[in-house]
């Protein structure tokens, strides 16, 4: 009998498995680049000619800045949190469910908790990317007072990894796609109201700021705000903490759901 | 254990699948695939065939049992698995937005392949598939049976010593399925172990070594295609396609009859015996032939569907 022991096995690092996953869906992102790269530019563009023309002739300075210089700062992030609430509920399910693209991808060397990690580091690139789209249409518009709201960009990053860990939760749970409208509708679309995005948080009654503290859109919002220079209500240290604990957890719970509807 | 080139590349037992809304579809199955071998494995829909193969690289956990694929078990080293081996998935699962080798260098990276090396093997895949004049083209353009070759090409990139496929035929012409049938054969020459499930007994019986038919969730037949044919079904059929014409047929001897809706079927060792039976019929008919691999299967799983 002959037997030759095989060579160890060079099965990729965690970390190269879970690039790989993220250079997947840069891949697909990239593919139709026009599509997919114009948006992020021109949400801003439009929704500032709305405001600049409309709104803010009547609004004239909110939190001590003209109105449309104290929206600004806060709609940097807000097309993070959109981008990575769609990527993660309807992107996410569709390739579940219809496009069956996880099928393909596990039968590579790639586990279920791989797939899931690698595609939320894609939503926060994506964040990134969104939120640095939005800072070059407000430097555009004069917008961009100082070389910190630069920190827009990892802020993006961490919102956009933040609200695709709780998009994916949720889509751990369902099972119709049309459900994800609830979510949209009872949760992303209010946190756009109540996170000092557009009126700043000191205005809310004492008895229900401490909601808008709970809230995740909050903190990254009071993060680009003291990057810009303006006031917090929660400080620095609280803001970061929430995003720094949020993220892992929310991120191991959603993984671990979602392993066990790839996994039967 | 390191796995050695002498031991069985798989080795599954008393291996049970009960999913979680308590359906049982695998109820202790053992069989052993030898390294070099082409094993395939028969059933009607529903009878555990996927299970049992989604269970070999961890994509479904089994309940109860063991098993080991190159001497891993699955449940511990699903990574190790599915490095060595090509998985052929039952569905077709490309990229669509991508083109042809733009999903396969991508795929390429999930085995950690350098951009270099990945290139070559891509080049060598699709020359051997026969799908170089695509390279470039949209997964939307190419035929069913170029995803199909696609998929196969893209299990083959990081050069495994076991192939796993589910149905790799289903829904294909008969140029297509030839042309695979081909290809697994050259593959089985170059020493990769292969193991299929087919509703196709023809292709079944072409290409496997050694098959098993399973059905409800266990295994009911074993052994090599010829040899089930041999020892598990009479040599010939006499199928009678007009139920009346049957009506007034007298025979004697050792020949099985067997009713089917509008047809009749008897079975008989003896062709002389059937074209005895035969020649009181008009020409036109009657078929008489050589029982083949789908009579033992419609024998023990029998005739009525399972869907």
């Amino acid at each position: 009998m002959t037997e030759t022991i095989l060579p160890r096995v060079a099965v990729p690092s965690l970390t190269r498995r879970i690039t790989s996953v993220w250079w997947r869906h840069v891949r697909v992102y990239s593919s139709s680049l026009v599509s997919n790269a114009l948006p992020p530019f021109l949400e801003p563009l439009i929704f500032l000619a709305g405001i600049g023309l409309g709104l803010g002739r009547y609004i004239v300075s909110m939190d001590g800045l003209p109105y449309i210089q104290f929206l600004a700062v806060g709609l940097v992030l807000t097309s993070a949190m959109y981008t990575a609430s769609f990527e993660n509920t309807f992107g996410t399910f569709i390739r579940l469910e219809f496009d069956k693209v996880y099928d393909g991808m596990q039968a590579a060397s790639l586990t279920a908790r791989d797939l899931m990690w690698g595609e939320l580091l894609f939503t926060a690139t994506k964040g990134a990317f969104f939120a640095g789209a939005v800072l070059i249409i407000l430097a555009c518009f004069g917008l961009v007072t100082t070389p910190w709201m630069l920190m827009g960009v990892p802020l993006g990053f961490l919102t956009a990894g933040m609200f695709g860990t709780i998009a994916m939760l949720v889509t751990s749970f369902v099972t119709n796609i049309n459900h994800f409208n609830f979510y949209f509708t009872l949760f992303i679309s209010p946190l756009f109201f109540f996170s000092g995005v557009v009126f700043p948080l000191a205005q809310l009654p004492d008895s229900v700021r401490w909601v808008a503290g709970l809230m995740p859109l909050t903190h990254p919002v009071e993060l680009m705000r003291a990057a810009a220079g303006g006031h917090t209500v929660f400080g620095v240290g609280w803001n970061l903490l929430y995003l720094v604990v949020f993220i892992p957890v929310v991120g191991t719970l959603a993984v671990n759901r979602m392993r066990r509807r790839l996994v039967s | 254990m390191a796995y050695t080139g002498a031991m069985p590349a798989i080795v599954v037992q008393n291996v049970t699948k009960t999913y979680s809304g308590g359906f049982e579809a695998v109820k202790g199955i053992n069989f052993e695939v030898e390294t070099g071998e082409f094993f395939g494995l028969l059933g009607p829909n529903g009878a555990g065939k996927s299970s049992l193969m989604r269970m070999l690289y961890n994509k479904s956990e089994r309940s109860a049992g063991s098993i080991e694929v190159l001497g891993y078990d699955p449940a511990q080293n699903e990574l190790e698995i599915k490095f060595l081996s090509g998985i052929v998935p039952q569905d077709d699962n490309l990229d669509v937005d991508l083109d042809v080798v733009t999903n396969l260098k991508v795929y390429a990276r999930f085995y950690g392949l350098k951009a270099k090396a990945a290139r070559a093997r891509i080049d060598e895949l699709l020359d051997f598939l026969e799908l170089s004049e695509k390279k470039e083209s949209k997964i939307r353009e190419l035929s069913g049976g170029m995803r199909r070759r696609l998929i196969i090409a893209r299990a083959l990139l990081n050069d495994p010593k076991l192939l796993i496929l589910d149905e790799p035929t289903t829904g294909l012409d008969p140029q297509v399925r030839h042309l695979i049938w081909d290809k697994l054969r050259l593959l089985k020459k170059q020493g990769l172990t292969l193991m299929l499930t087919t509703h196709y007994m023809e292709e079944a019986f072409q290409l496997c070594d050694r098959l098993a038919i399973i059905d409800h969730g266990v295994k009911v037949l074993e052994g090599k295609p010829i040899d089930l044919v041999k020892s598990h079904i009479e040599a010939y059929v006499l199928e009678i396609i007009q139920r009346e014409a049957s009506a007034a047929l007298t025979y004697s001897g050792p020949v099985r009859r067997e009713t089917i809706q509008d047809r009749v079927l008897f079975f008989s060792d003896s062709a002389a015996e059937l074209e005895t039976i035969a020649s009181a019929l008009h020409p036109g008919d009657f078929y008489l032939r050589q029982s083949n691999l789908e009579d033992v299967f419609l024998k023990t799983t029998g005739r009525s569907l399972h869907d």
